[in-house]
């Protein structure tokens, strides 16, 4: 039971993120992903893009910061960010970093300095969501098949 | 699993294809790159995974069998995805996958422009993965396809055949599957499609392995009209790779190819003008075929109803044959040449015709129109631009040279000593690479032409055309031979005629092939020499011819290059148009060998020439007899036809006497190419 409250959580929470536009499709393509050989692929991909991303942020903050006229630069790791983001369906991010590129083309540097800033919070949103998400996650324990398996 | 028990898995999972294809996946995402190994182990393919471009380039280099698909982001730090395509595409002739989170349509087309077989966007769903395996088959067919059409074509080609027909054959393999070995042509139909040149080289008897990418004679069309299109000064590469707008193209395979081209057109495309000058275009077109290599003289000989297709068809034909070999080189200088000479042939031809007219030479325009040939492809690739009036010129001046020729055909001389060679004489040699011709010796020149056109080749790094720059080099040298005092004379009237411009102009008009062909006048007295030079050039002057007998025949002034060294020259193409067919292979390689054997060959078969030249109806036709040192020339020829395109439709004009010239001029181009080379 306590499991199967946990399940509705999980499955709650999903759709949440779903309706709220944190997630799509791609997402579910990489649950989709796991089996036997990759049980926690999902989660390792998302802690792997966290990871990199940060370190993205941080770039193009930099960037920003230092070589505001290069649009190009800026334009190019947005890029790189936005690629990741849609690569594990992290919609909200992925969208945001459109906003930015369309700035860098405008060459608007306030702009752009805006648009970064929601990057940073949905990047932080997300962040947070997912992680309470891989929490239960964890606490329900292997997928289904697995589970059925055993039963 | 140890490394053995996994090659094993990886053995036996290949063989159940498409399961088990091996993907190299390059992407400096980790997270993307994470997700797309995930995905395509789970469509069960063998990946192998690199964030850097210059890692996934050391492994497809240090072997090249150890993937079927290469799938790579367009933005990458340290390699643009681009030129990696390109590298890749060049090089190891992969089907390349481009990923990338942008989907603007520009930069999908640059993807396709530099022969991306397809263009993903990110994220990657698992269904578009599952059907890249498409891409490697297609390219298999495309490229077996190509080759066997090609030969086929070549083969079987009545002398009137429609160049359609090659393309034809062309356009089924080519397409997307991108190429199919080296250069893939693809033949389609418009302009440029070079058919895989790649099953005509496959299937080439001396073609002994299969050629990466198949330069088709469409591709080589298109090279060179885009490279027309564009100026040879601006004729850089991406551009012209832009404008020819052919898949999978890169701009390397396209430079290297064109080299070839040029050489093998440089040789067709005189024994086309040698043929064009004289008479019909068929004529012409026999004249390259025989110089490709009787087969594609078949084709040529399809020349009268020879269009810039048709030209190109020849050197598809050779183009393909240019994979697989020196002979198919040639051809696809040729087709090359073809196209290029398609473009400029006809203004070339017009052109040529001018400056035919001063010589008389037949033989010279031969050499001339193969070392036009030649050097047109030469000249087109690098130059586009006025590369056919410096070809022309440069030819002229091969022929001037006389006697150098035989040097130049002997030796691939340096396309820069033809160049000079004719540049010299004929003055404005306008960019003939290869412009060495221009010096003294139009064999030099011929010879320079095939060289330049290897220079030039080279400096794509692409194939390695030596084969043609001595093809080049040996129309000029073949001009001069006889016509030392001809082929001054032709070239100098090729020369004169604009001398590049001409040439070049043919380059654009396509035409050019037969703008050779008139060039190549090369006088008679180029003899033999320069009738290998057809013959060499066969290859390409399949495909030149084709050009060239579309051009000489409007201009084609050429007044035959007097019987007598049209005799001369005449029987050196025979030799070497017979050999052209047998060795079409060989005919490439051999336009050096060729020419300076044709010169003398070319002096010796002479008195009966005429009936010789004819060849290029018959000079295709695997007459065995060719093991003439004519063949060689022929071959040689073929190389230099590139330039000698311009040569060899004063050759042509030259040489025919008028009458039996232009019948002639098909046999004699490839005598005078053949000398020439």
């Amino acid at each position: 039971m306590e499991y199967s409250n946990l399940r509705r959580q999980i499955v709650f929470m999903k759709k949440n993120l779903f309706d709220q536009g944190y997630l799509d499709e791609q997402f579910n393509q990489l649950e989709d992903l796991e089996d036997e050989s990759s049980p926690n692929f999902l989660e390792e991909v998302v802690a792997l893009f966290f990871k990199d991303s940060s370190r993205l942020l941080t770039n193009i903050e930099q960037a920003t910061d230092k070589y505001p006229q290069d649009f190009y630069k800026l334009d190019s790791l947005v890029q790189q960010l936005k690629g990741s983001g849609s690569s594990i369906g992290a919609l909200r991010m992925k969208n945001e970093c459109s906003v930015f590129k369309a700035n860098c083309n405008d060459r608007n540097l306030e702009g752009c300095r805006r648009s970064l800033q929601k990057i940073k919070r949905e990047h932080a949103t997300l962040k947070q969501k997912l992680e309470s998400y891989f929490q239960l996650l964890r606490q329900v324990g292997p997928r289904d098949y697995a589970v059925s398996s055993r039963k | 699993m140890r490394p053995e028990e996994r090659k094993g898995v990886v053995e036996r999972r290949r063989d159940q294809f498409p399961v088990g294809m091996r993907v190299l996946a390059v992407d400096d995402d980790p997270v993307c790159l994470k997700v797309l190994e995930t995905l395509l182990r789970r469509c069960q393919y063998h990946v192998t995974t690199t964030n850097q471009a210059a890692i996934a380039l050391k492994m497809l280099r240090e072997n090249r069998d150890m993937f079927d698909l290469v799938i790579s982001d367009v933005h990458m730090p340290d390699m643009d995805g681009f030129k990696l395509l390109e590298l890749v595409g060049l090089e190891m002739d992969l089907p390349v996958i481009m990923l990338s989170v942008n989907g603007e349509t520009k930069t999908v087309l640059k993807g396709i422009t530099h022969g991306a077989c397809d263009y993903l966007l990110k994220p990657v769903r698992i269904e578009e993965l599952r059907n890249i395996w498409q891409h490697v088959v297609r390219r298999k067919f495309s490229t077996r396809d190509r080759a066997n059409l090609d030969m086929y074509e070549e083969c079987n080609k009545p002398p009137n055949a429609d160049p359609d027909q090659v393309h034809v054959h062309v356009t089924c393999g080519s397409d997307q599957s991108g190429r199919p070995s080296k250069k893939r042509k693809e033949y389609c139909s418009d302009e440029e499609d070079e058919g895989e040149v790649n099953t005509q080289e496959t299937d080439d008897p001396s073609a002994p392995k299969k050629p990466r990418v198949v330069w088709s004679v469409e591709l080589h069309r298109k090279f060179v009209a885009a490279v027309n299109q564009l100026g040879i000064d601006k004729a850089v590469p991406k551009r012209i790779l832009e404008l020819m707008n052919v898949d999978k193209l890169t701009r390397e395979n396209k430079y290297r190819l064109y080299l070839k081209r040029l050489s093998a057109v440089a040789s067709q495309q005189v024994s086309i003008v040698a043929a064009l000058g004289g008479r019909d275009p068929f004529l012409h077109m026999g004249a390259f075929e025989g110089l490709q290599g009787y087969q594609a003289f078949t084709s040529s000989t399809a020349l009268s109803s020879f269009t810039p297709h048709g030209l190109l068809n020849s050197p598809r034909n050779n183009s393909a044959a240019l994979g697989t070999q020196g002979v198919p080189a040639s051809k696809s200088i040729q087709t090359m040449s073809g196209s290029h000479t398609l473009s400029h042939s006809i203004s070339d031809a017009k052109k040529y015709h001018l400056s035919v007219p001063g010589n008389q030479q037949g033989n010279l325009g031969q050499g001339l129109a193969s070392l036009g040939q030649t050097q047109m492809q030469q000249k087109w690739i690098h130059e586009e631009t006025d590369d056919l009036s410096t070809i022309l010129s440069g030819n002229g001046l091969a022929n001037g040279m006389s006697g150098t020729l035989q040097s130049v055909t002997s030796s691939p001389l340096p396309p820069q000593e033809l160049v000079e060679c004719t540049q010299a004489k004929i003055g404005s040699q306008p960019s003939i690479q290869t412009s060495s011709v221009s010096s003294e010796h139009l064999e030099g020149a011929i010879g320079v032409s095939s060289s330049l056109l290897d220079s030039r080749v080279s400096q794509l790094s692409a194939i390695p055309l030596s084969g043609f720059s001595s093809n080049g080099l040996l129309i000029h040298g073949s001009f001069n031979n006889n016509c030392t005092t001809k082929l001054g004379g032709t070239s100098s009237a090729c020369t004169p005629v604009r001398s590049s411009n001409d040439l070049m102009v043919a380059r654009d008009t396509k035409a050019g092939a037969s703008a050779f062909g008139g060039a190549m006048l090369l006088p008679p007295d180029t003899e033999q020499k320069y009738l290998n030079f057809g013959g060499g050039n066969s290859l390409k002057q399949k495909f030149d011819q084709r050009t060239a007998n579309s051009l000489f025949d409007p201009k084609l002034v050429w007044n035959t290059v007097p019987s007598s060294q049209l005799a001369t020259n005449v029987g050196a193409h025979h030799s070497p148009s017979q050999r052209w067919n047998n060795s079409n292979s060989n005919s490439t390689n051999i336009g050096a060998r060729m020419i300076g054997q044709t010169t003398s060959s070319a002096s010796t078969v002479i008195p009966q020439m005429k009936t010789d030249f004819l060849i290029s109806g018959d000079m295709l036709m695997p007459k065995n007899s060719s093991d003439l040192s004519i063949p060689k020339l022929q071959s040689e020829l073929s190389s230099s036809s590139c330039s000698f395109d311009g040569l060899l439709n004063s050759i042509v004009k030259v040489e025919k006497d008028d009458v039996t010239f232009s019948d002639d001029l098909g046999c004699v181009d490839f005598y005078s190419l053949g000398a020439c080379i």
